[in-house]
């Protein structure tokens, strides 16, 4: 069963049927997952072209590239672009579509007609995005906050805010396919606590994806009803309120962000186990927190509206539970570095993008928990303080630990290896790229620079230009892993079954693996029986 | 091909009371809307509510899917939703209203 | 055609998918997936519940004042007729466990009946109201000073009700394809997870409206 030369697997999914039009009326969980992966990469790079123009329009106060109008356009299209059509689709997506029915034993999920579906939906919704950007844009920040949305913006609200509600169905019926498919395709001896976390990590998302979803969609459709018919709730000239607006959407908003960490953790929990030879340390424990940010995680939103005129007990209320929510991340955090003690550690480029998320997590987490003091908050809120720590948690966290993910399992998908020196030089590229752009960013917030201006005052220049030029490092970090992997599909070592030696039974069946995953019934182990021998 | 192929179902009669009491609650409350009763209206409204869907749900819905797992599945949806009202409330009904100056 | 049990190898029915096991299996994860697919309706419609009752805590009055432009009289028939209307589908998904053709077509159909009648008066509603000026953004005009309560209160009122209306309608069209295949023999004692998925919808569009009735039709009558 071991590919010696796999690109010439008999049964590998990906031979076979090669038409265009067999990839597009796929079935297959796996083809389904590279479908998304080309989607995802395509918009990572749109959003980061974006990104780009930011970062070259602030080397200079005046701001270099852009008048007000195109840079608040530019902000926007990186928040939305980035948000829901990288960060939330990334992991789930690609590596939970790939990975979940070859964890579980299945020979595919639930329902694979509608996850098939689902990234039409997703496409389509891009299809809209990039028509807004084609159309002029819009300027109303990835927020779309009322009143300026639906009354006073001049730009393409509307077809903006119907890319993101067609990409939320997407998201909605890929976590309901998730749930079912774990629920009820585990093979015999698949028990829910032999599930490896990253299993977890997807049920987590997907209970946060199915029950947060609809109310953006909602909310995104009174927007439009508002900004079409003149009419609304949120327009306090017609008795409304706005921050009825920001309720509704940072209901969904905020976990949106556990949906972008949560599988992060996921990935991460499986490779620094099989990197440093390990179990997981307490992996109850990690279950549970997994669940618990998921939970908590909704109650927690109001922390994003301590300045909007909100009342101070519910200030209050929320920044108690924002403080609660971080008991399990941290949890989480302290479990991985247990995981490593004794551990027999190699450094390859997986394992160097989980550290790196952990200590770039834990920054950005805790940045976060200063925000989610009000009294810290009311001179933090909308500058760049913000920005940083949302960038250390969502890049310096989820955009490492899924190329960590891409990387880990690139043989399993591919049957190919990639170059490990130029994978270790671009994970570390990374990591000095990403402090140099980000870390700034924490003392400009400080020190009082807004977000969102197109030009700043001149004191916050030497800042700016360090941001910039860590902001081009990172550019080329990012580049690099395309190049590289591209090459490895034609040139790359043939892997075979298990060439990191790992647990798990996505690892029983051949890489890349057949159509219909195992040949065999795979047999069920424990998933971090890293101590003892391989069997 | 024996008892296996006959699946279990609720006697009709059942379905039939069930409905007869639905349609009295909405009985119910649609009569004592017409009653100056102040805050008991829409209590009693809601409770009618609440009781029509636990009927609905109890014995309509009853048969179709895994007991627990569909309570804990339908519970959640009404917990979230909960969940979104009363910290929204929470907001509504605490802000202390400042006049303004002028 | 015997349903397999637990084994590949045995005989596979036509209807079961590849990716199952076994028909219990594929049942399983059908009737999880339209749960979950309704709790999923819950929080959609909560939105607007949730708008409905913040608005409602700030102008009590002028909701009072709006609810009674409503014609409760109506409200209330399409209330008894959704409510009877989920009795017949449940009767309806038992007469199909039991093979009881001709009894599950009629029932279904008298499902769907009902809920195209839901329609229609809640058409005649809408109309009137279109002729009492009060469709905000298209014509709407009333006087007082509770006017922007009651404007508010219609805007939730036609997104509610257009919303759940639409729920209804993909609901009928629903239950009357699955009639037809019912008629055809596809579903019976040996299989009848599509149907019984389809009244579970239908009990969920019925759940929905059982509040409505009360949040829109009820308040402010006694005066």
């Amino acid at each position: 069963m071991s590919a010696v030369d796999a690109g010439v697997m008999p049964h590998s999914f990906l031979a076979g049927e090669d038409g265009l039009r067999q990839w597009l009326t796929t079935r297959d969980h796996k083809r389904i997952a590279i479908l998304y992966g080309l989607g995802i990469t395509f918009f990572f790079f749109l959003g980061g072209a974006a990104a780009t123009l930011i970062r070259l329009n602030l080397i200079t106060p005046q701001g270099a590239l852009m008048g007000a109008e195109t840079y608040n356009k530019a902000f926007t299209f990186h928040g939305v672009v980035m948000v829901w059509f990288f960060l939330i689709p990334s992991i789930p997506a690609t590596l939970g579509n790939f990975l979940i029915p070859l964890m579980i034993g299945a020979r595919d999920v639930a329902f694979p007609r509608l996850n098939l579906f689902s990234w039409y939906l997703y496409m389509a919704g891009g299809a809209f995005t990039v028509a807004a950007l084609l159309a002029g844009g819009v300027d109303t920040g990835w927020t779309f906050y009322v009143p300026f949305s639906t009354l006073f913006s001049n730009s393409h609200v509307f077809l903006a805010v119907i890319g993101v509600f067609v990409s939320g169905f997407s998201s909605i019926l890929t976590g309901l396919n998730f749930i079912v498919t774990i629920h009820t395709l585990r093979t015999p001896g698949m028990t829910w606590f032999r599930l490896p976390l990253f299993i977890w990590a997807m049920y987590a998302v997907s209970l946060v994806m199915v029950l947060a979803t609809p109310v953006l969609a909602m909310t995104l459709a009174l927007i439009a009803l508002e900004r079409g018919l003149g009419v609304g709730i949120f327009d306090p000239a017609l008795g409304g309120d706005p921050l009825l607006f920001q309720h509704l959407f940072w209901f969904y908003s905020h976990p949106a962000v556990y949906i972008m960490i949560l599988p992060a953790m996921g990935v991460v929990s499986e490779i620094i186990s099989c990197f440093a030879r390990r179990r997981v340390f307490g992996y109850r424990f990690m279950t549970y927190s997994m669940l618990a940010i998921a939970v908590i995680g909704f109650l927690v939103w109001g922390h994003h509206m301590f300045v909007s005129g909100q009342s101070v007990y519910a200030s209050l209320v929320f920044s108690l539970l924002s403080f609660v929510v971080a008991v399990p991340s941290a949890i989480k955090v302290f479990n991985w570095t247990a995981t490593l003690r004794k551990g027999d550690i190699t450094f390859e480029a997986p394992m160097l993008y989980a550290l790196g998320f952990v200590g770039l997590f834990m920054l950005g987490g805790l940045t976060g928990l200063m925000l989610a003091a009000p009294a810290l908050d009311m001179p933090l809120h909308d500058t760049y303080f913000v920005i940083a720590h949302f960038h250390y948690v969502m890049v310096g966290g989820s955009v490492m630990a899924y190329l960590g993910g891409i990387h880990f399992w690139w043989p399993k998908l591919t049957g190919r290896r990639y170059p490990e020196a130029w994978a270790r030089f671009a994970a570390i590229l990374m990591f000095f790229g990403f402090n140099l752009t980000f870390f700034p960013q924490y003392i400009l917030g400080y020190e009082g620079m807004p977000r969102r201006y197109h030009s700043y005052l001149p004191q916050f220049q030497v800042l700016n230009v360090l941001s910039s030029g860590g902001a081009s490092i990172l550019a080329i970090a990012y580049l690099l892993p395309i190049a590289y992997l591209l090459w490895s599909l034609r040139y790359g070592k043939p892997a075979g079954d298990n060439p990191w030696q790992a647990r798990g039974l996505e690892w029983q069946t051949s890489s890349p693996p057949p159509t219909e995953n195992f040949l065999r019934p795979p047999v069920v182990q424990d998933a971090y029986a890293y101590q003892e021998p391989a069997p | 091909m024996s008892s296996a192929d006959t699946p279990h179902v609720t006697p009709a009669r059942r379905y039939l009371w069930v409905l007869a009491a639905l349609l009295t609650l909405l009985a119910l409350s649609a009569g004592t809307a017409f009653l100056k009763l102040g805050p008991f209206n829409s209590i009693i409204n809601l409770s009618v509510s609440v009781l029509k869907t636990l009927l609905v749900m109890a014995v309509f819905m009853h048969e179709t899917g895994a007991r627990n797992l569909t309570r804990l599945t339908s519970a959640l949806g009404f917990i979230w939703l909960a969940m979104l009202l009363a910290l929204s409330l929470l907001d509504f009904l605490t802000r202390a209203v400042l006049p303004a100056p002028w | 055609m015997n349903a397999s049990t637990t084994d590949l190898g045995l005989h596979r029915p036509a209807f079961l998918q590849e990716q199952f096991d076994d028909p219990l299996q594929q049942r399983e994860a059908a009737t999880l997936g339209m749960w979950v697919f309704l709790a999923t309706e819950i929080l959609f419609f909560g939105v607007l519940f949730a708008s409905y009752t913040i608005c409602r805590v700030l102008y009590p009055d002028g909701f009072a004042a709006a609810s009674r432009h409503t014609d409760m009289l109506l409200g209330t028939i399409e209330t008894a007729v959704l409510l009877t209307s989920s009795s017949l589908i449940a009767l309806g998904v038992r007469a199909i466990k039991l093979g009881e053709r001709r009894a599950a077509v009629a029932l279904l159909l008298a499902t769907a009946v009902l809920g195209s009648s839901f329609l229609v008066m809640h058409g005649f509603e809408y109309y009137r109201e279109y002729t009492e000026h009060l469709v905000p953004g298209i014509d709407f005009l009333q006087p007082g000073v509770d006017a922007r309560a009651i404007e508010l209160f219609f805007c939730l009122y036609y997104f509610i009700t257009g919303f759940h209306s639409l729920h209804v309608l993909i609901g009928v069209i629903v239950i009357v394809g699955v009639a037809t295949r019912v008629a055809h023999g596809h579903f019976g004692p040996r299989r009848y997870t599509p149907p019984e998925l389809t009244a579970l919808y239908w009990h969920l569009v019925d759940i929905v409206w059982i509040f409505v009735y009360p949040l829109i039709y009820l308040v402010g009558r006694s005066g």
